[in-house]
């Protein structure tokens, strides 16, 4: 079992729905894809990389060969998955006071779900339907989503930077340069391995 | 397209895996215990096929009960979830698991129902095509960048952060000098490794002044990885 790489934690949950909520939540999610406005929360609270709803309907589970046995279950399910920087306690809380609404809007079709708040019945209820990650690889495990985001911001300020001060006299030099380290100076932590557990 | 956003593509697959035993163990405890002993760095088969961000492999032995008045029910078979974020295109980082991982691939997948094997790429994409779910909503928080992109950034990030520290107090003309030399590094640096999980610590060890920490850009060029 391997949740966490690096600064990163990899959460898996997957929840029963009664089938016929399934195209209500399939519509709700086609308007968050296309309502910019729906996505700024999950967007400002940077902490996490990627992260994906799925619902498999209970006659989609793949099915390859007839020595297979046929899936006969009577909910479908929506999985959850998640890349998300902090640790699993910092993360559900956030979640909790940031997105209560949202949440709410997405699992209140999944069975005994019991809302983002009070956050204890909630943390209960991800605990219960959350297993856990076999193998989990990160491309970049010493970076959160905020140290990348920062890393583009100085990259950029660094090609402007250097196309402008190109000829520059050194007295010219001196105080653009200055200029460019007050304009960085807030992107420059040192990434590396969370302690541990975060 | 919901398996998509700006540039990145969230795949989500589900492989049922065989029933009964793979020798002495069941094929779902022989995936488990070979993923245990992969590494997760820069050696990994994602490492391999470059254009993965993030992805992760988990045995899924069973739906969940949520207690009453849920009803019970259990999965006939279990399941290998693959969930990855990469750029590009689904074929062409499919083939590319085939033709550059095809030992990681046929360790894991070979415990799985319909495995067809890694010799014939397009057979494997296809494969892994008819085990995939259509993500219902992905969300990418930066969208629009190369996992090359990213490493390339947080590298010369590291390298910009050194570069003002060691260079603290010195007069504009020694400043300008150095920053010309630092450009160069940074357009002459190797291309990062992806999945690095060492690194190199910039911060300074006890007594250790700005100037005896190593470069991060210096680091590359020297071929440290290899």
């Amino acid at each position: 079992m391997t949740n966490i790489n690096g600064k990163t934690y990899a959460m898996n949950a997957i929840t029963p729905m009664k089938a016929f909520y399934t195209p209500i939540l399939q519509l709700i999610f086609f308007l968050l894809g296309h309502i910019k406005a729906g996505q700024a929360d999950l967007v400002n609270l940077s902490f996490i990389h990627f992260a994906r709803w799925v619902v498999v309907k209970r006659h989609k589970f793949p099915r390859l060969s007839d020595s297979q046995p046929e899936e006969q279950l009577h909910y479908d399910y929506l999985l959850f998955f998640s890349n998300f920087n902090g640790s699993w306690n910092q993360y559900i809380d956030a979640f909790a006071d940031v997105l209560s609404s949202g949440l709410n809007l997405i699992w209140r079709w999944s069975v005994r779900y019991p809302g983002a708040r009070p956050v204890t019945d909630f943390k209960r209820y991800i605990a219960l339907v959350q297993f856990d990650t076999d193998y989990y690889y990160v491309a970049y495990p010493r970076a959160a989503a905020n140290d990348v985001k920062a890393a583009f911001r100085v990259n950029d300020a660094l090609e402007d930077f250097a196309r402008a001060s190109k000829d520059m006299t050194p007295a010219e030099f001196g105080g653009t340069y200055l200029k460019f380290v007050t304009q960085v100076q807030g992107d420059l932590g040192a990434t590396g391995i969370g302690p541990v557990g975060a | 397209m919901p398996n998509q956003s700006g540039n990145v593509y969230g795949l989500t697959i589900l492989s049922p895996i065989i029933n009964g035993a793979a020798g002495d163990i069941s094929h779902d405890c022989a995936i488990r215990d070979y993923l245990a002993g992969l590494p997760r760095d820069h050696r990994s088969l994602f490492a391999k096929v470059s254009s993965t961000h993030l992805a992760r492999l988990v045995v899924m032995d069973d739906v969940v009960f949520v207690g009453t008045p849920a009803r019970e029910e259990h999965l006939q078979s279990k399941y290998l979830v693959f969930e990855t974020n990469f750029d590009g295109d689904l074929d062409t980082y499919l083939e590319r698991m085939a033709r550059e991982a095809p030992e990681e691939v046929n360790a894991v997948w070979q415990h799985c129902v319909g495995y067809p094997g890694v010799k014939d790429p397009a057979a494997f994409a296809a494969y892994m095509k008819k085990c995939q779910i259509e993500t219902t909503y992905f969300f990418a928080d930066v969208n629009n960048k190369t996992v090359q992109q990213t490493l390339r950034a947080l590298k010369v990030q590291s390298g910009v952060a050194h570069f003002i520290e060691v260079n603290q107090g010195k007069s504009p003309s020694e400043i300008q000098a150095a920053f010309r030399q630092f450009l160069e590094k940074v357009r002459h640096a190797p291309e990062p490794l992806a999945g690095e999980y060492e690194g190199h610590p910039h911060l300074p060890a006890r007594g250790e002044g700005a100037s005896q920490r190593t470069d991060p850009l210096a680091e590359e060029s020297e071929g440290h990885h290899g």
